[in-house]
């Protein structure tokens, strides 16, 4: 376990080398769950490619999905795609920068899947049992004694070596060693391929719009702890809310059972001092929302209206404004507010 | 777990440790995958030498790309041949030095496939099995050309019933394996004396220029890592700021709801500005963050971070850099492309 916690620590050490670190976990449990899986091909005409094509396209899907679902940064990606625009612009640069990171890491798997199960070769012979060349590979000169239908009969079965019944026409291993080595060209091909688009990705890409990815990688980040700091001055308004609350409640419930006791004011007046304190303190952290509407309100407004990414200034009231009471000083900035951010 | 812990360090001591970590790791990897691979002859003319050469020479290639993608080096440095100028000259020798560094480590893993799969020897059988002169053995003289070259094309199989057990293929086998081997010991022992001769001979020449290009090649991703570093602390506190921010304003906004809804003669209280709620903010020594505070400002310092990274003088006061400022600008900046050569 301490081995684990090690490797844990260490793969967190920082962001980019944790997310390094989930992605090799994942092409790793996607090469053991291949290993796992126990495949059965039909060795029937029809049924062959479809069990292969299925083999080899449908896990790819679900493991891609998966490793969207698995990252947290999904919601964060379709709440800010979805919010309202409110103060705060939107800009498609930032989540067109987080779709792309995200998509690059749930690809990991998949391609890992695929790799394998082209490198290993039973998915390829499966599907292709039909296709071999006889006359090339076996006996050629026997062929034309067949239908197609009893040639392709035949021909399903060489996956399975238990029931395959040809050998006169053509040798199994033949057949097997002739499609597991195409298969592996393939795989080899394709792992080739992939690698040189994420190089030539990963290389290209200072070379052109550097500056535009360096803003988004910031903002991406910027909103992903927005959101976090968001939910933890919740939590702890949340706290502070409960425990006042609860404070009131046993003030009120003390004052209740005191009203039909005369002793108890001098008790009151010796615990008020202590209780007004803590609650006072807890006051502080509530930032003056204290009341269920308030709530509500502060959230609603949070996130149809997200307030603008500028500071040190005072917020402009919305509404009607200052409706009576002195004169306000002018607002220089209110201009300011509204235009492009 | 000591050992592994003071493993770890070591590694993250500095970043060619690292890469050298990395390096090793895709070693280990590629050794991994060439005892796992399921080698497959197909044991057909001409099927045998592209099989047999490509598995030789694409899994090799794709770890090269791999050992590229995974050195973060390489995007630090051509990030830093694309930037423009700016206050800090570029030295192509420095883009030189971090570029062969890459190479060097990008090497390590497609060297261990080739010179595994070499004294492995089932490679070179399937590729050249076809090409070998029948003259050389005896056991192919009572053979037409065609069987021959049938006979020779089966030879990687073992388990064929053409050649098995036949004393003519473990011939064949045994020589091409035996010439195999001899290869990859060959180029094994090139490689170290290379690499000894370049450790040894090193040096020799240009010991200063070398000491100095791989200060600033470190430099040059460090720095590029503490930007990073500093951007996220940035983001954390700027965004702290804005949520306590958003709290103050809900708070003033649904005091100004209850004052419009008193009655109109009570005296306004004074709204609480934003530094009252940043107080626990505004002790905390980032004062250097609180001067960038929106999302213009911010913009404006990423796109300067990158068009024109400062000159490498930290005893000069910041600003002196922002675009022609005063005279004294002139005066310093001399000075600032000296510091980063020393002349030898």
């Amino acid at each position: 376990m301490d081995k684990f916690r090690m490797i844990f620590q260490f793969l967190q050490s920082n962001q980019e080398s944790f997310m390094n670190g989930i992605c090799g976990i994942m092409a790793l449990a996607s090469a053991q769950m291949y290993s796992a899986f126990d495949f059965n091909c039909p060795c029937l005409p029809g049924y062959n490619a479809a069990y292969s094509a299925g083999i080899l396209l449908a896990p790819p899907l679900v493991l891609f999905l998966l490793g969207l679902v698995m990252n947290n940064n999904v919601s964060m990606l379709a709440e800010e795609w979805k919010r309202p625009p409110g103060r705060r612009a939107k800009d498609p640069a930032v989540l067109r920068y987080m779709f792309c990171s995200m998509a690059q890491r749930a690809l990991i798997a998949p391609v890992v899947w695929v790799a394998v199960t082209l490198l290993d070769g039973k998915c390829f012979l499966c599907a292709f049992c039909t296709a071999v060349p006889v006359a090339a590979l076996g006996n050629g000169s026997l062929a034309p004694g067949l239908t197609p239908q009893e040639l392709a009969r035949l021909l399903a079965r060489v996956p399975c070596p238990e029931i395959y019944d040809g050998d006169w026409l053509l040798a199994r291993e033949v057949a097997v060693r002739y499609l597991r080595c195409i298969s592996q060209a393939l795989g080899w091909s394709f792992v080739l391929l992939t690698t040189l688009l994420a190089f030539v990705v990963r290389s290209v890409r200072p070379c052109f719009t550097q500056v535009a990815f360096l803003k988004s990688k910031y903002w991406s980040h910027y909103i992903d702890i927005e959101r976090k700091l968001f939910d933890e001055t919740c939590t702890e308004h949340a706290k502070a809310f409960a425990k006042v609350c609860i404070q009131q409640f046993f003030e009120a419930m003390n004052q209740d059972l005191e009203l039909g006791h005369a002793h108890g004011v001098l008790v009151t007046a010796t615990a008020a001092p202590a209780a007004t304190d803590n609650a006072g303190e807890e006051r502080e952290k509530l930032h003056g929302i204290m009341d269920q509407g308030s709530v509500n309100r502060l959230l609603t407004s949070w996130h149809e209206c997200k307030p603008p990414l500028r500071l040190g200034q005072e917020e402009p009231l919305v509404g009607n404004g200052w409706a009576g009471g002195g004169p306000r000083p002018p607002r220089k900035e209110v201009a300011t507010y509204f235009s492009k951010v | 777990m000591d050992k592994f812990r003071l493993l770890f360090q070591h590694f993250q001591s500095s970043s060619e440790s690292v890469m050298n970590g990395i390096c090793l790791l895709l070693a280990a990897v590629t050794v991994k995958l060439y005892s796992s691979f399921d080698f497959n002859c197909p044991c057909l003319e001409r099927y045998n030498a592209l099989y047999g050469l490509g598995l030789l020479l694409t899994p090799p290639l794709a770890l090269f790309l791999c050992g590229l993608l995974a050195n973060r080096q390489s995007v630090v440095m051509v990030e830093e041949w694309r930037r423009p100028v700016g206050h800090r000259r570029k030295d192509p020798g420095i883009i030189r030095y971090i570029c062969s560094s890459v190479l060097q480590r990008a090497l390590a893993a497609p060297l261990v496939w080739i010179l595994l799969a070499l004294l492995d020897g089932k490679c070179f059988v399937c590729a050249f099995s076809s090409s070998v002169d029948p003259e050389k053995f005896l056991d192919f003289a009572n053979m037409t050309p065609s069987q021959v070259q049938l006979f020779l094309a089966k030879v990687p199989c073992k388990e064929d019933e053409l050649v098995r057990d036949n004393p003519a293929r473990k011939a064949v086998s045994r020589y091409l394996r035996c010439l195999s081997q001899a290869i990859g010991w060959s180029i094994t022992l090139l490689l170290i004396m290379a690499a000894f001769l370049a450790r040894c001979l090193r040096p020799c020449f240009d010991q200063t220029v070398l000491l100095q290009r791989r200060y600033w090649s470190n430099y040059v991703d460090l720095e590029q890592k503490l930007f990073d570093e500093t951007c996220c602390e940035h983001a954390r506190d700027f965004a702290h700021r804005c949520v306590l921010h958003f709290f103050a304003s809900m708070q003033r906004e649904m005091r100004a709801r209850e004052l419009r809804q008193d009655t109109a003669g009570r005296d306004p209280e004074p709204p609480e500005g934003p530094e009252a709620s940043d107080g626990p903010d505004g002790g905390s020594g980032k004062a250097h963050l609180q001067a960038i505070s929106s999302r213009e400002q911010v913009d404006r310092l990423l796109n300067t971070w990158y068009s024109s990274k400062p000159p490498l003088n930290v005893a000069s006061s910041p600003g002196l850099w922002g675009g022609g400022l005063s005279h004294r600008a002139a005066t310093v900046a001399p000075g600032t492309r000296l510091s980063q050569h020393t002349d030898v």
